[in-house]
């Protein structure tokens, strides 16, 4: 994916074009879109260091929410967006060597994601698909362990194991549609990949390296202000 | 085209608010309401079970020792005691305590042949129904059992004996379970025969310990039980100094390592048929999760470093002596953190067949898993 996106990517932050008319999608116009997005981790988990059962790997869930975001369009085919939403809590099992011992935690994320976009056609056009490339910081936070994590790394209720994921920058592609659906008024679905690594540290002293490479669908309907 | 900044400011202030806000905080917290509510832990067996019937645990004797029945129960928010006492002749109920509901006692075998016969609580059957006589279980009722290690003990110490007793011994315990037919047959066939019949013992040892699991547990209402395989105790200290022991007897050298191969390999046999019995009387018991104590403990021993265990041979309390049978002997209640071996925070071994109270960390945390995969942590 990265390779075909590259080029599309590098080709949209080069581009030189003049400012088109007054449509939603020219340049100039800010965008301010709302609707859902959907993380799906595309998680590749490493083992937990010891003291451990060989192969102990964890899980991340997909999770959805409210979002939205601001769209900024530079010139009427480079656009700069930034996505924003509510904290998406994501539940934390195992696998591997503990796979079926369920949930062993929670943690709410709050992904941070500046995207350069090129939208295909011109301003007027009804359809226009766009790729984008950026930054995505993830930002780990809340935490919280189950009677499980702690019955699995010899905690208990009086000193409970819990848990925590390192917040870490990664990189963003994008391919999405939008449609202007009147004016000001337009609609996108956008999948993005996000090509982020956290560590899990539990209160025990252990660690586990964890790919979580989400894929994030999401969908909005933006006005033109 | 629209004058930019003081619309981006605007269009977006509200929502950069209410990231920042979502975005603050971050503590790590636990949840420590198991999904199953255990008001109560029972728990039967023997020494690696036992709070302190004896006024010790079979544990390095520190502060912190909970051995892993007990760190179950924390993990439902509960605590153990000692049901019954040691008089110093006989086991009477603990009067200093009253409530406990752990009725494991060091020494407890599934077939006890000492004095006091089928009614002294050494018998494992005897320890459930003395709880069974005076209650039955409810589905808020946990129940922890272990049993057998002492009588492949036994079995294994009787059968090494038999070229001195002519095997009387070795006959004897073989005829709490088996016909004098089976026994005679077996003896008389040759060192095949011999050592197997062991095996048939074991197998019938099952039996006998499931059976009494079924009327005197099951039968009562208990919903969730956790019966405790045996575990690989051919990797214990003791017993290892016994195989090395049978290597010296055959002259060392590579017919030695055959003869300790053979020996540890028959003796594992045994042990398997147990365990593989035990599995199939509770298999599909929905009631009933049988812990794979024996291959646990063989991973331990085998990759001590993924287990954070750093020495898996010897023993981390000091020698107190020589026994009758040539092994050295080992006090718990003078095996404090000061006279253990340096380090023995990461030893598997207290004495040279039980663990520290890392060891049972260790296998709380197996329990744990299959109690958290069962739904029932």
């Amino acid at each position: 994916m990265k390779t075909k996106f590259f080029p599309a990517a590098l080709a949209a932050l080069s581009a030189t074009l003049a400012a088109g008319g007054a449509c939603a999608q020219s340049a100039g116009s800010i965008v301010v879109y709302g609707g859902a997005v959907q993380i799906n981790p595309r998680v590749d988990s490493g083992d937990l260091t010891a003291p451990s059962l060989a192969s102990t790997k964890v899980d991340v869930k997909k999770a959805s929410q409210v979002a939205g975001g601001i769209t900024y369009y530079w010139t009427d085919n480079i656009s700069i967006d930034l996505p924003l939403a509510l904290p998406f809590k994501h539940d934390v099992v195992g696998a591997g060597a503990i796979e079926g011992v369920g949930k062993l935690g929670s943690v709410k994320s709050l992904p941070i994601t500046l995207l350069a976009q090129y939208r295909f056609g011109d301003a007027g056009s009804t359809f226009r698909p766009f790729v984008g490339a950026g930054l995505t910081y993830g930002h780990f936070f809340k935490p919280r362990a189950t009677a499980t994590l702690s019955g699995i790394t010899g905690g208990t209720p009086a000193n409970p194991t819990t848990l925590s994921m390192k917040s870490r920058l990664g990189g963003t592609l994008e391919l999405g549609g939008a449609v202007n659906l009147t004016r000001d008024w337009s609609a996108s679905l956008s999948v993005t990949k996000t090509f982020i690594k956290t560590t899990g540290s539990l209160s025990t002293g252990q660690t586990i390296e964890t790919t979580l490479d989400p894929v994030s669908i999401k969908f909005g309907i933006g006005y033109r202000f | 085209m629209k004058p930019s900044i003081t619309r981006i400011a605007t269009a977006s202030a509200a929502l950069l608010a209410a990231l920042l806000v979502a975005g603050c905080g971050g503590g790590a917290t636990a949840d420590t309401t198991p999904q199953l509510a255990i008001n109560s832990v029972k728990v039967f067996g023997d020494s690696i079970q036992d709070s302190g019937t004896f006024g010790y645990k079979f544990t390095v004797q520190s502060s912190d020792n909970l051995i892993y029945a007990e760190r179950i129960a924390a993990n439902y928010g509960q605590t153990l005691c000692n049901f019954f006492v040691f008089t110093g002749t006989t086991f009477a109920a603990n009067t200093a305590k009253t409530g406990c509901t752990n009725y494991a006692i060091g020494g407890g075998r599934i077939t006890y042949t000492g004095a006091g016969g089928a009614a002294n609580p050494l018998n494992i059957g005897t320890q459930m129904a003395t709880y069974a006589a005076t209650g039955s279980y409810g589905n808020s009722d946990l129940v922890i059992i272990d049993g057998g290690g002492n009588d492949a003990a036994d079995l294994v110490g009787a059968y090494l004996n038999a070229p001195k007793d002519s095997a009387q011994a070795y006959a004897a315990l073989l005829g709490t379970l088996l016909t004098p037919a089976q026994i005679g047959a077996a003896l008389q066939g040759g060192a095949t025969t011999t050592g197997a019949i062991g095996a048939t013992y074991m197998t019938a040892l099952a039996d006998k310990f499931a059976a009494a699991i079924k009327a005197s547990v099951l039968d009562k209402g208990a919903t969730h039980v956790v019966v405790m395989n045996m575990p690989d105790v051919s990797y214990t200290p003791r017993f290892q100094m016994v195989l090395d022991g049978i290597a010296a007897a055959y002259g060392g050298g590579s017919a030695g390592a055959a003869a300790r191969a053979q020996s540890q390999a028959l003796f594992q046999g045994w042990m398997t048929a147990f365990n593989t019995q035990l599995a199939a009387k509770f298999a599909g018991n929905d009631a009933v999760i049988v812990i794979d104590f024996y291959k646990a403990f063989q991973d331990q021993v085998a990759t001590p470093a993924q287990f954070g265990l750093s020495n898996v041979s010897t023993p981390a309390c000091p020698i107190k002596g020589v026994g009758s049978d040539g092994l050295p002997t080992y006090d718990f209640p003078t095996c404090t953190p000061s006279t253990a071996a340096a380090g023995w925070q990461s030893y598997a071994f207290s004495d040279s067949f039980h663990p520290t109270p890392y060891g049972h960390q260790l296998t709380q945390q197996l329990i744990a898993k299959s109690l958290a995969t069962k739904g029932w942590l």
